[in-house]
Order: C-alpha cells, then structure tokens, then sequence
C-alpha cells in the first residue's frame, strides 16, 4: 500500500494511528491491572451479584417471610456532581482533591412468601472508583492528543485509581496456584492436633467469582486422613472418608478400590511408582473409621456433618440436616466443582498424592516456586471485596428489618417502600469501603477472605521518574507476611522463575527477593481472548475434552476403577479429574495440545497451560495438568515445531508447564541439555529474563551482576523529565530535571518504551583520572561551568493543598483573604489572599492569609523550610460547599542546582558524591580537541567493582557522538548473532568501536592525552575519557543536611530535641562518646554533652543531700535581682534559697549538673527513693549525721 | 474601608480558559461554563530572579 494514498484518503486517521501505535509495547506493560479490572466492569461484577446468596428473613410478628437478593449491577462511568451527563475527568479529581469514581447501583430482588420476586430498581450503593483506562474511563482509547488536551500525559497508561486525589495502585500479589493439590510439608501441621502430621495436601479452590476455599488433606499418624478448612474463623477437621461417604451415594468396596486401584504388584519401586502397598491398608483404616462412627449410608454422613454445622453455617437455621450438609459440601468443599462425582474424585486422588507424599514416592512441592504460584489482580480483589461488603450488607439489613419489626407493631413486611427504606440505609457505605480499601490498603473484613493478607494492599503510584512509575505496575509482591520471616528461603531466586520475573530487578536489603518485577514479556492470563472476547471457558473445556478423548484419552463415566501411573496418567483439566491417558501416548497428546495452542482458530486458547509433568523416580507427581484460568503468568517463547505453513510459532507457556518443557537459548549452546531430550522450545530473545528498568542498562552482560542490581535500584531514585504534563500535575512532590539529554549508549528496550518521553540524565564527558584529590572514594568533581551551563540543574515542586473547610477551628469557617489594614502592595500577597504567580518569597515570609468568618480577624501563614521558593501556580478550587473562597493548591517551586554533596550515577551501579565545583580554567583539557570533562571520577572506581559496560559506554558513546549515531546496546547481542558470520574475526565489542574510533583520529582505546589545567603541562599518561550518560539522584544536601546550635528543647529533659523538621540536634550516642573519651578530648566532650545540651545548675542542700528540697526565699533583693546574664551562668547569688528538709538555707550549694538528672532524682522520689548527693566541699557538717 | 475596595483578581477557567474576574465573597465558578476549578494569572507584576 501507498503510504502516501492512504495519508491523502484521510489525513487525521493516518496521523492518530501510528501514535497510537507508538505507545502501544508501553500500554501492554499495564494490561494486567487494566484487563482484570475491564473484566471486572464487563462480567465480573454480574457474576459476583448473583453468586451471593438470598438473604432469608423471617419477619417477627407475622408470618411472612422475606427473600432478598441481588441482581445485575450497573456501574456508570464517572460523572461531575451537580450537572448530569458531564462527564468527570481524571485531570479535575486530581486538581480538587477528590475521588475518581462512579455509581454503583444494582437491581434488588425481594420474594414474598415463596411468591414472584419483586425488582427494586436501582438500589444507589454508593460510588466505586474507577481505574483510569479501563472501558468506564473517558480516555480509554484516547489518542494523545486528546490525552493532552485533558490535561494528561501524552503516554498516559492508566492502571490506578484516584482517591482523595492522590494516585493508587493494588499491589499484584503471589498466591498459591489455583485448582492444583499441592503436596507440602510443614512443621506448622503438627499443631493441629495429636496424631498430626507435618504433611499434607492443600488446594486453593477459585469460583466463578474469584472467591477461593483453601481445602487441606492432612495425613494422621494412624495412616488416616482429614480434611480441614476455615469456617467462621477456625479451622474444621472432618474424617475424610465421612466426606466421600456424603459426596456420594458409594459403597465400602468402591472407596477402597478406587483408593488400591494405582497400586499394582508388577511394579516394585519403578519410575514413576507413585504408591506402595500400605495404600490398602490405610484405605481399611479410613473406612474403619467411619464404621466407628456407624455411620453406614450416605444419608446418615449427611446427618452427622448437618447436625455439626447448623449452628456455625449462617442462614441454615430452619433447614434439616441434609440441606445443610450439601450446602457446606458444596460451599466449603472443592468449591470449583459443581459436581460431586467430580469431587469425590478429586478427594481420591488427593489421598493418593499425600499417601505417594508420605511414602516419598512424589517430592513434595515448593511452595516458594512460581511453578505453584499465580497472582492476584486488582479486579479479582476489588470483587472479592465487594462481595463481601455486600453480604455484610445483606446481614446488617437484614437485623434492621427484624429489629424494626419487633419494636415497630404496625410495620407491614408487604409495604415495598417501607423495606426499601429500611434497605437502603446502609447502602453508600459499601462504595465507601472500596473506596478507602484503595486510600490506605486495609481490607477490613471478618472472614480472611483467604487472602494472604489484610493490609498494604495498595500503593502509591509515585511520578518521581519514569522507570520508578513502571516499576509499580510491574512489580508483583510476596506478600507482606514474608517479609517478617526469619528464614530466606521464600526469597530465594528460583529457576522456576526464569523468564517470567527479573532476576536483576529486585531491591537490596528488606523487601529483597519478596518485591520482584515482572520481565518485560511477562504478562497475566485474562478473561480477554487475544479478539478482546471474554473467553467461553465452558465452551473451551468442551472442546478441550473433545479434542482430548479424540487424541485418545480415556473419559470417565461419572466413576470408574481405573489403574494409576505409571500405566495412566490422569487429565486435570482446572482442577478436575477428566480421564486418564496411557503413559505411553501421552507425549504424542501434549505435542497435539501444544500445536492446537498455536492454531489461531481452533478454539484452543492460546494460553492454555499444558502441564505434563512425566513419570520419574520419587519426583513430582506425574499427570496432566491442563489450566484455562486467568491470573496465571505467561510468557511467549518459540515453538520449534513450528507450523506447517512455515511460519514464526510463538507459544505462550506457563511456569508451571515450564519447569517439564526443554527451552534452548539462542546462544548456540545447548545449556547442556543431553541429547535424548532434545530442546523443543527457544527463546526469542535472551533480553527476555530482564525487567523493563534492567533491560535499560547497557551491555548489563558485561557487568558484575550487584552493580546490575544498583543500577535498578538508582534509575527509580533518578531526579529525571518528570512529565510533559507537569503543568498540570498536582503531585506533592516532584522532582525536574531542567536540561536532560537523551542517551548516545541505549537498548532496543529504550526505543520500544518510549524512553525519549522521559529521559532521565545527561551525556557528560567522563575523565576517569585522580585529579586533585577531591575525587577519592567515590566522590567526584564537577566542571562548575558545565553546571553553569545548565547541566543537573533542577527543581522540585511542591504542592500544597490548603482546604480550609476541612481543617476550620472551633467550627468556625475560615477563607482566603487579604488583611485590608495592610495597605502595602508590595507583599506577595495578593487581594485574593493567595500568592501572586511568579513571586519570589523566603523564609518566614506571609504568602497566603486566612480570615477568620466570626472575628474578621486575618492570620497570615509563612513559608515552612530554610530556603527560598517561587509561586509556581495558583489554582482556586470551587467544588466544596458553598462556594467560598476555601480551598486551593499552591506550586512552590525550588531551585536544586548542583551542590557540592549531591549525589550523581552513572548507569552501572556508579555512584558518588559530588566533592567540588571545579572552575573550568583548572580542569583537565584534552591535546587534540581542547575539551575539558564535565566529570572527573577516580580509577579506583573500576577494579573491584568490574563494570566493564562503563567503559564500553565510554567508547561507544565517544564513537557514536563522533558519528552522529546512537549505538545499540543491547545485552547478549552476541549469542543472538547468526552463527553463519565468519568466524575467524573477534566479536568483542571493543573490536568494533575501536576502529571507528581510530577513523577519526582517536586513539583506538577511547584514551586521550590531557594536560593538566592548573601547570599546562602534559599529564604523563594517557586519560580515558568520554561520554557516559549520567543520571542525577534525588538525594541532594539542601534536602538533608541539620545542623544546629541552639534551639527547641525536650520539654521534660531539656535536651535538644531529634528530627531535621523541627530544628533539632543529631544524636551523639555512646560510641561517639566513646571516641572521644579515648581521644582525650574530654573538653569537647564537656561541650557537647553538658553545655550544649540540658547544662543545669541545681541547688543542693549539703546538709541532706536532696536536690529536690530547695525553696526559694522571698526577699526584696531577690526581686530586683535582674537575670540579664549572657551565655551560661556559673554562680548564682547564694543563700536565695533554702532546703525544706532541714529548714536552713546553711548547707546550700549550686552544682552544676544535666537536668536529665535532676528529672531522674524527681522519678526516683515518685517512687519512694531518696537520692542523696554528697558533695565534696559541703559546709560545716555536725559529725554525728554522718554515716 | 468602602475607599479601599480590593482589586479584582482574574483567573482562568480550568476547562473552557476564558477569563474569570472575581472580587473577594464571589463564588468560585466559571462564568462561561460553571466549571468550578480557576487557575490564577501570573502577576503582572516585575520579578526578580537569580540566574546562578
């Protein structure tokens, strides 16, 4: 096609799509927050309604009985208060401070007497806020010009939510993989009971819903087994063959072949032998069991669980037994299961995995493993949420109306607008309750929800840079439970992990190995087919089953005696047992799955997770393991099968089929795969195990890994181009580069996200060479004019939001305005009250007043802080009530120019301080090209750190600059490299740049010969130099440094107090104590620990001995007596005072002394303790009172 | 007090940009268009500045 026909046909379109396109890699980073939550809009939302039970109420007093229940919700996009159809944008929520939400209204359905159910239209629950990009937002699908225009972004990405106007994201969370037993073994199990094991088998069981049931098999010592879940906030242990008994109407015989059946004695101990002959006898010992019980017949199992659950189960008060026995039966037990067939099923092979578990046939499974693990989306958790908030709601409605009919005689049950009434009261608390679930991450709730945790489940979307911001929406995290653990081993790296979370993209020190990031190509399972489709997956599992009894599995009648592996392997399909394969088709199954996957319309999704895991000696228990479900991670890699047609397969897998799958990296090596398991899978790109921000450092394969690591850490503290918006941003605190520079020495990944967009540092001319000395241990020296010039100059804004509503003392309302006394106009305050834009104000300098509505009085406010600022914006903000002048957001904007102490790095884990300003005259300069570096480090700063990529950088930059070009570098571009290249010729990177460099007159190693600038002599060796991009971190001095002489003190211990907001001092502990001590600088000592802190000079009765006794004397000398001493008074007029105890003022002494131990001598006497000083030079003593 | 009556000050719509001139006690709104968030205009005023 001709670009420029189609251009002609329709300008605007051929100008909006490729923009669209150009942010479309950067836009896929966000999908896995934005599809949940577009599910969630979509379905979710309907199917949550409905799956909530009809509360049942029997009203007192007449003999009606309600049923209400829940039904299609509606959730509109955010609109503007006041007017209807305006639509909300998110830019205006941020500027006033409010929330960006929409209604929530849902249809209520009540039932009289088993009558028709009655629709209540329409039941307001309040507002749900709405995540920006999803379908309800009004820029999904905008173009950036439209973005722009509402006054965001033009990458605008979306993913969080605004709540109160600052931006928050939920955090996604690891949990235990879905509808998979895992077999585990824990210490904690033994404390269930006696007879208690450490092993057992635990399911995470998901509904449609996305509500989940952890069911556990525990293994008792008597070789029985029982199975435990959480009710009502304790766990309940039911004997497991009472449950096979109920799910089914069985016999005795069939329970115990099907338990023997994957027993056979032909085999011994063979690969894949999962069980040994004690399986008999530990299926007589279950069915024993229950006979003790006599309990014979599936009606009396349901009797016995009924009776034990009527009074815990809620709602169940008037059923008999068996109703309320299924009903926890179909609550509580497999809850991803409809059928009880399948459930009894499952409960087999569940005892059959912790029996192979117990008798070490099968390996237990890691926990810590991403094989065994999904996430949690923000959709799935603002459902589960809901729902519960919903059924609270349902309980408190229901004890109003029963409280309403007992007190109130004439109340009619039948009258609808009565009930409504009743119903609604409580209603717009549940939008509430997401909403401040967002603001401050705690999920209140009685039952866990069975989630890993209550709160941290959101965070604050911070806009400090670029990586920073990504990182928050790719960062998956442990949980917070984790974080406490003594024990590493959840933080371990994993191979299980490979591919799917960066193993260089992980925080040093507490969250280390808990808070990982997900690879650039990781994404999460969805509801959304690749068409934007909410998948069939009744449909998918229909056809899956076809498609696999045609390729030759075996289906089972709803139950059958079958055999175990190693003959079969059994097919779970989501955590359903759905037939068996023969052990030796089953490879020719999985390879016929696996070409289905890549079909486009086969009706096989393409994420479908084929989980084979082989027989093999004493590992994992084999079978098939088939999953659909959203939430579970996914990577794309090549499929070396390939297609017929020929053409590039890429497959989505899965860690769990990952961990049994052989992927060989392009490298040309087989990562010593032997040659009877040849690879089946490659991967596209090695870059493809590294995170979006560790993908950003170049040739990181040429560093030190921890330097890798640094790196990551200092790209998302990077003062960079905080965003094209900044006008309009409201943030609390930004940080702005002024000049940045986009980098010479890049990655593929730089380009494919846009990068350009937010760059973050600056190209300086590095001159690796001990100058001056100034540039020791990591400190480094900047050229002062190069600053001049405009390099690491920034700024930070500050906005400040001032609601005088919310805050109005002694309810008395306060608004902006100016002192109409002051008749001077040349203050920064404007008649409006507020600070006029632009204005330059300093330190405790008026720059907005406050009148008081009551008095009339005005209360100027002054700048906070020890530095000048300018008025940045001024935005007046009418939404509150009445319309008053109230609330408004003030911009300061601070200068940060380069000082010496800030902190800069490059992008290889090298960091350093700034140590001087060096005038440019005494800098360095260059023999051939005059040139003096912007930077100087010292070499030391290479050796032992190994970031050879810097000085690649150094190189290739100086190349490419000379060139005009940016330089590719990406890592492990060698092993990518077709192999067909003539061999014979190095491929060291250096080996191309060298020669480059030669061409134009440089030296082939990046040395150049420098002079020095303060003698203009030739220094005598040759300097590496060139440019390295740099970044800026935002830890500066004007932000940090304390320092202090006098100031606010302890109002008890009249010591100085801590902190740097209040002015305070820095401790000076005992180790400095104790440095000093042994210096022997006892004066300094004196000085700093007595003089300049609480110096006190206490009277002391000598007599006694007490400090606390002394009164003053009232005398007319003492009240002229004018204290007007300066500095630190060492002797007071004596005989002022006079001790109580002994009535004289005689033995009266002042001792200097800390008053801390005139507080200490006060405590002590509160609790009946006398402390007595004996004072050397004390006055004529009567001997006798000596002791 | 009557004599000194404060200037008005003029801000610009948050939405539609026009221009909005409000003496103290107005209500903070739009003219044009009832939107309810107001930027302030810079000062006319001359400022002063340090360039280093």
């Amino acid at each position: 096609m001709p670009p420029a026909m189609a251009a002609e046909k329709n300008p605007s379109a051929a100008r909006a799509s490729p923009k669209a396109d150009e942010y479309a890699a950067l836009r896929e980073l966000y999908g896995p927050h934005i599809e949940s939550f577009d599910y969630f809009i979509d379905e979710g939302l309907d199917k949550m309604l409905l799956s909530i039970r009809p509360m049942d109420i029997a009203v007192p007093n007449s003999n009606t009985t309600l049923r209400i229940s829940l039904d299609k919700g509606h959730l509109l996009p955010p609109r503007r208060d006041g007017r209807l159809d305006a639509p909300l944008y998110p830019q205006e929520c941020r500027q006033a401070r409010t929330t960006y939400h929409g209604e929530f209204k849902a249809d209520v359905l009540i039932q009289y007497n088993e009558g028709p159910p009655v629709r209540q239209q329409n039941f307001n629950f309040g507002h749900l806020p709405i995540m920006l990009m999803s379908k309800l937002c009004h820029l999904r699908g905008a173009d950036s010009e439209k973005l722009f225009f509402h006054g965001e972004e033009a990458t605008e990405m979306g993913g969080y939510f605004i709540c109160g106007g600052m931006e928050r994201l939920i955090r996604i969370l690891i949990i235990q993989k879905r509808n998979y037993p895992m077999g585990l073994i824990r210490g904690s199990f033994l404390n269930r009971g006696a007879g208690y094991t450490d092993k057992a088998v635990v399911i995470r069981c998901v509904q449609d819903d996305q509500s989940s049931v952890t069911t556990k098999l525990y293994y008792l010592q008597n070789g029985s087994a029982r199975l435990g879940f959480w009710l009502g906030g304790r766990e309940i242990l039911l004997p497991v063959g009472i449950v096979l008994k109920a799910l089914i109407d069985t016999s005795d015989r069939e329970i115990f072949t099907s338990l023997t059946c994957c027993y056979s004695d032909h085999y011994e101990r063979g690969k894949g032998v999962v069980s040994t002959q004690l399986i008999g006898e530990r299926a007589q010992i279950i069915l024993d069991e229950v006979r003790d019980l006599s309990l014979l017949t599936r009606r009396e199992c349901l009797l016995h669980i009924g009776q034990y659950f009527r009074s815990v189960m809620e709602g169940f008060e008037k059923d008999d037994f068996e109703t309320v026995a299924e009903a926890v039966l179909k609550d509580y037990i497999f809850v991803h299961l409809q059928n009880n067939h399948d459930k009894f099923n499952l409960l087999i092979f569940m005892l059959q995995k912790l029996y192979a578990l117990v008798d070490q046939t099968a390996s237990p499974d890691n926990a810590d493993a991403l094989q065994y693990q999904e996430a949690l989306l923000p959709g799935h958790l603002i459902t589960i949420f809901l729902k519960d908030r919903l059924q609270d709601w349902l309980r408190k409605s229901k004890r109003l109306i029963v409280e309403e009919a007992t007190k109130n005689k004439s109340f009619d049950p039948s009258n609808a607008h009565e009930i409504r009434r009743l119903l609604s009261k409580s209603t717009t608390s549940i939008g509430r309750a997401i909403e401040s679930m967002i603001k401050i991450g705690k999920i209140n709730s009685q039952s866990g929800l069975d989630l890993p945790q209550r709160d941290g489940m959101t965070i604050q979307a911070e806009r400090l840079n670029f990586h920073r911001y990504i990182s928050h929406f790719r960062s998956v995290h442990r949980g917070s439970s984790f974080a406490k653990m003594r024990t590493t081993s959840v933080r371990k790296l994993l191979p299980e992990s490979w591919g799917f979370l960066c193993p260089v993209h992980t925080p040093d020190g507490e969250p280390c190995g808990l808070l990982n990031h997900m690879t650039s190509t990781c994404r999460i399972s969805s509801f959304y087919n690749s068409e934007e489709a909410i998948k069939d997956f009744q449909n998918i599992k229909k056809l899956l089953i076809a498609r696999l009894v045609g390729a030759g599995m075996a289906q089972f009648l709803p139950r059958i005696e079958r055999t175990g592996p190693p003959e079969v392997l059994h097919v779970h399909l989501d955590g359903c047992i759905v037939g068996s394969i023969n052990s030796s088709k089953i490879e020719e199954v999985v390879n016929h799955l696996r070409s289905l996957k890549l079909l486009a319309h086969s009706g096989i999704p393409e994420d479908l997770e084929v989980g084979y895991v082989p027989l093999s000696l004493g590992g994992a228990y084999p079978g098939l393991y088939l999953f659909t479900n959203p939430a579970r991670f996914l990577r794309p890699v090549r499929s070396l099968f390939g297609l017929s047609d020929g053409r590039p397969s890429i497959e989505l897998i899965g860690p769990f089929e990952q961990a049994f799958m052989e992927i060989r990296c392009p490298d040309g090596g087989d990562g010593g795969r032997k040659e009877f398991f040849p690879a089946t899978h490659e991967e596209i790109h090695p870059t493809a195990i590294l995170s979006v921000v560790a993908n950003l450092t170049p040739w990181s394969d040429h560093n030190q890994s921890p330097r890798n690591m640094y790196q990551c850490q200092m790209a998302k503290q990077t003062m960079g181009f905080c965003g094209q918006a900044l006008k309009f941003r409201t943030d609390v605190k930004a940080f702005h580069l002024q000049t940045p520079q986009t980098p010479i020495v890049r990655t593929a990944t730089y380009n494919k996200y846009c990068m350009d967009e937010f760059p973050s540092g600056t190209n300086a001319i590095v001159a690796v060479l001990s100058y001056t000395g100034y540039d020791m241990e990591d400190a480094m020296i900047l050229n002062k004019s190069a600053v001049d010039r405009g390099m690491f100059r920034g700024h930070i804004y500050q906005t400040e939001c001032v609601d005088l509503s919310e805050k109005s003392r002694e309810n008395v309302m306060e608004f902006f305005c100016k002192s109409s006394l002051s008749r001077d106009t040349s203050a920064v305050i404007d008649s409006d009250g507020l600070p006029r834009i632009g204005e330059k104000i300093f330190p405790s300098e008026q720059y907005y007043s406050v009148c008081n509505n009551l008095t009339g009085s005005v209360r100027p406010i002054k700048l906070k802080g020890s530095e000048p600022a300018a008025i940045d914006y001024v935005a007046l903000n009418g939404t509150n009530f009445k319309n008053r002048l109230q609330k408004a957001n003030i911009r300061l904007r601070r200068v940060r120019n380069p000082l010496i102490g800030d902190k800069f790095s490059s992008r290889h884990g090298q960091k350093g301080v700034c140590s001087q300003l060096w005038p440019d005259i005494d800098m360095p300069f260059s023999a051939n090209t005059g040139m003096r570096p912007d930077l100087i480090i010292n070499p030391h700063a290479f050796p032992s750190r190994m970031t050879i990529a810097m000085l690649l950088e150094s190189i290739a930059a100086k190349a490419g600059s000379l060139q005009g070009k940016f330089i590719d570098a990406t890592p492990f571009a060698n092993s990518v490299k077709e192999n067909n290249e003539n061999s014979g010729t190095s491929n060291s990177i250096v080996d191309e740049l060298g020669p480059m460099l030669a061409s134009y007159g440089f030296n082939y190693h990046g040395t150049e010969v420098l002079y020095s600038g303060l003698f203009g002599t030739e220094l005598t060796c040759e300097i590496f130099i060139g440019p390295v991009y740099y970044q800026r971190l935002r830890h500066m001095v004007s932000d940090k440094f304390q320092v202090r002489t006098t100031g606010r003190i302890d109002q008890i211990t009249r010591q100085p107090i801590g902190g740097r907001k209040f002015g305070g001092g820095i401790r000076f502990g005992e180790m400095e104590r104790d440095a000093l001590l042994a210096h022997g600088a006892s004066y300094l000592l004196h000085d700093r620990l007595h003089s300049c802190s609480d110096y006190h000079i206490a009277d002391v009765c000598s007599l006694c001995g007490s400090l606390l006794t002394a009164t003053v004397i009232k005398s007319e000398s003492q009240k002229k007596a004018k204290r007007d001493m300066l500095g630190l008074p060492t002797v007071r007029p004596p005989k002022n005072f006079a001790c109580q105890a002994c009535k004289t003022s005689r033995g009266m002494e002042t001792v200097a002394m800390p008053y801390v131990f005139r507080y200490l001598a006060a405590e002590l006497a509160a609790m009946n303790i006398k402390m007595e000083l004996r004072l050397s030079n004390r006055a004529e003593l009567p001997p006798s009172e000596e002791s | 007090m009557d004599s000194q009556q404060p200037e008005p000050v003029s801000y610009l719509c948050g939405d539609c940009g026009a221009e909005n001139t409000l003496k103290p006690g107005d209500v903070i709104q739009c003219r044009e268009c009832g939107y309810r968030i107001l930027y302030k205009k810079r000062t006319r005023r001359i400022v002063q500045y340090e360039a280093r």
